[in-house]
Order: structure tokens, then sequence, then C-alpha cells
């Protein structure tokens, strides 16, 4: 009997060590969250258009609309129409938002009326191969900030995506790059409204 | 006597001739037992429906759905053309005209494409991903909708898998309310990747068109 434990905890054992450093990248995200600030004060925000550091001409774009999606369905925030920013930032002239000032943010919120701005880029979107197969790996990166400070008060950075230990091994189902950008996007975003 | 069985009296033996060690012949035992029928068929059975429950194409969606709106009070609604944002420049109008005719197949009256491209010129929006609030609004008082739907197609196509290629198709709605200016509903929805049999039996899997239309139905499903 002894031995027939022995034998199942080794192999139980063998079966952790293999599947822990198999895993697709679930890591945790790295995220900076402001303690003295009072989020419930934030009841409308807009999500600026996002900075597309990647080869994929529409990686931010589509990265942007599960943004918008995600913090709606929360349902602890308004979002502005998406269009509504675009012209807000065009209209004050700014060339890119990858660098905003504390005064351009306050002068975004108040032509917005929104309580904060979500900003931020996308690091990373496409296909990566893993040995002799390929996944999809999204990384993205969003800040949100206060507009009446202009001060950022949320920032997270997340990758996602990768072939399972079971995909790889086994054929199991892996992420489609859409399900892949769903999934960080919630993820990064549960960091706030957790 | 079974052809299992007398392989594993051959292996006992020689383990046993072999003296190899007792935990190899204790695994041996255990296989043995194993390899009864019922316990078999059990352990395949167990496994089969693991490797199906994690294998199945599954589509996936968020949304949001605002509380406290009558939603009978749109009974027509304008629907705007659909941001492209693949490759196929014609992803957004396809995905357009499948939302028009599901809207309509469930009673939803829904203004000509053609008279809304009419009052978007008129009003001088030449930008999808740029229109505000306020050229909503009044878009939707000329065309005398309650509500304008708005929506971007981020996915359009064949995408390669581990190994079989399959359709995805991943759209994003929105619904906004004319008199608030609010967006009242919003669903993001992705169809998922091959299913269990496509990837490994070669089943046929969904063409492009079925993906498309099975993600609008669910979309809207969440509505109405």
């Amino acid at each position: 009997m002894n031995s027939l434990k022995r034998y199942i905890l080794v192999s139980a054992v063998f079966a952790a060590v293999i599947v822990s450093f198999s895993c697709a990248g679930r890591g945790t995200p790295s995220f900076y969250i402001r303690q003295d600030y009072d989020f419930s004060y934030i009841k409308k925000i807009a999500v600026l258009p996002l900075d597309n550091l990647t080869n994929e001409k529409f990686a931010a774009d589509a990265v942007r609309q599960v943004v918008v999606c995600e913090l709606l369905s929360t349902g602890l925030v308004d979002v502005a129409v998406p269009g509504e920013a675009e012209a807000a930032v065009d209209k004050l002239g700014l060339k890119s938002i990858r660098a905003l000032s504390a005064e351009q943010i306050k002068t975004l919120g108040s032509a917005l009326k929104v309580q904060a701005v979500v900003f931020g880029a996308v690091d990373k979107f496409g296909e990566v191969r893993i040995g002799n197969i390929s996944a999809p790996e999204v990384t993205i990166t969003l800040m949100m900030a206060d507009t009446t400070s202009g001060s950022i008060v949320w920032s997270v950075t997340k990758t996602g995506g990768g072939a399972s230990f079971a995909a790889r091994h086994f054929g199991a189902r892996s992420e489609t790059m859409s399900e892949a950008i769903i999934r960080v996007v919630k993820e990064a975003i549960e960091t706030l409204y957790k | 006597m079974s052809r299992e069985r007398r392989a594993f009296i051959r292996f006992a033996e020689f383990t046993r001739l072999s003296r190899l060690s007792r935990f190899s012949r204790f695994a041996l035992l255990k296989l043995n037992e194993l390899s009864k029928p019922s316990k078999l068929s059990k352990l395949f059975a167990l496994c089969f429906l693991i490797v199906l429950a994690g294998g199945c194409a599954t589509s996936s969606s968020t949304q949001y759905v605002r509380q406290n709106v009558d939603y009978d009070n749109f009974k027509r609604i304008a629907v705007l053309p659909f941001e492209s944002l693949t490759t196929d420049e014609y992803a957004g109008e396809k995905i357009r005209k499948t939302v028009i005719t599901e809207l309509l197949s469930r009673g939803i009256d829904v203004v000509e494409p053609g008279e809304v491209t009419r009052v978007l010129i008129e009003q001088r929006i030449k930008s999808l991903g740029s229109v505000k609030t306020t050229d909503l609004q009044n878009t939707a008082k000329t065309l005398g909708v309650g509500a304008i739907m708005m929506g971007s197609v981020e996915a359009y196509g064949i995408s390669s898998g581990i190994s079989v290629s399959y359709p995805e198709v991943s759209i994003n709605l929105r619904l906004v309310e004319a008199s608030s200016g609010n967006i009242i509903w919003s669903v993001c929805q992705t169809s998922g990747g091959p299913s269990f049999w496509t990837r490994h039996f070669g089943a046929e899997g969904l063409s492009l068109s079925d993906a498309a239309n099975t993600v609008v139905k669910e979309a809207i499903d969440t509505l109405f």
C-alpha cells in the first residue's frame, strides 16, 4: 500500500512540475494603483486612441474597442462614445498621445466631461513561434489619469497568449487571437475593478 | 484467456526472472488490474470526456446592457457602416448586412442603409471613428430613430491554428441612445477556434460566412 502511495505521489509531483513549467503565459500583470484615490468618484471615462507599437495596422484600434467593451461590462462606469474622444484629441491638435502632459489631460477631461481618461499602447500583437508551433501573443499597457489633477492613478502592463501545455502536446484547443485580446484586456481591467 | 492477460503473465515472468524492483512489479500488477474490461473502459470513457470537454470550440463574449432603459422603445433603429479593422476592407460592410438581416428577423425595424449613407454625407461625416455624440444625435433625429447602432469588425478571415485552419470572426457592436447620447448596449463577440472533431478527426468545420452568422446571432441575442 505504501508503494502505491509513493508511486501516486511521485507521478503527481512529476506531472505538476511538467505542467507548471509548460503552461502558456498566464502571469499576473504588473500594475500600479494609487492607494489614496477614490475610484468611486469616476462615473464616466473616455478611452483615448491607443499607441500602436506593432507592425499590425489595426492592432491599437482593435484593442481599444475591446477596452471600451470591457470597461462598460464592469457596470461601474460609463464610457464616452469613442468618436467623441478621437474628435477631442484632434481638436486639441495632439499629434501623439504617447506623452500627455497634466494640462492636456485636464483639457481633455473638461472637453469630454469625464472624470478620467484611459490611454496606453499595444506593445505586441501577433503570432509568436514556440518550438515548432505558432500561437497568438498580445502585450498591452493601459493607464488611467484623473482629469482634475492630471495625474496617473492606475497603470497596468499585461501579456497574454501562447499555446498551453495541453495544446502543444495533446492537441487541446488553444486561444485564437481575438480570444487572447479579450482575455488580456479583461485581466488588465480586473486589477482596477476587482 | 485474453491476449492482454497472456501478455501480462509473460511480463510477470520476465520481472521475476530479471529481478525487477518490487515497485516495478507492483506497477505491472496495477496495470493488469486496469486492463480488466470494466475498469479500462471506464478509464477510457473518462479520458475521452476530459479531452472532449477541454477541446470543444466555444465562442466568447463580453456584454453590457444598461439598466433602467426601456428597450421596447427602440422599434426602429439605424445601423451605421461598421469600421473594418481587418485586412478585408469589406468585412465591415459584410457584417453590417448580416446584422441588419438579423435585426429585421427579430421584428426590429431598420432604416435602409442607403438612407443612412445619405444622411451621413449630408452631415459631412467622413470618418466613422471620430463621430461625435452630437453628430449621432443629429443623425438619429433626421432619420427618426431612437437609437443608433455602431460597430467594428476586429477579425474576419481564416486563421491558422496549431494543426488546422479555421474561420475567425470578432465583432464589436454598440447601441447609442439618441436622447442621452449614452452607450446603452455593448457587446464584443468572437467565434472560437476549430472544434474538437475538426482538429482531431478532420470533420468539416464552419465556413467563414457561417462563423460570421453565428457570431452576429449570438451578439444580438444578448439584447433582443
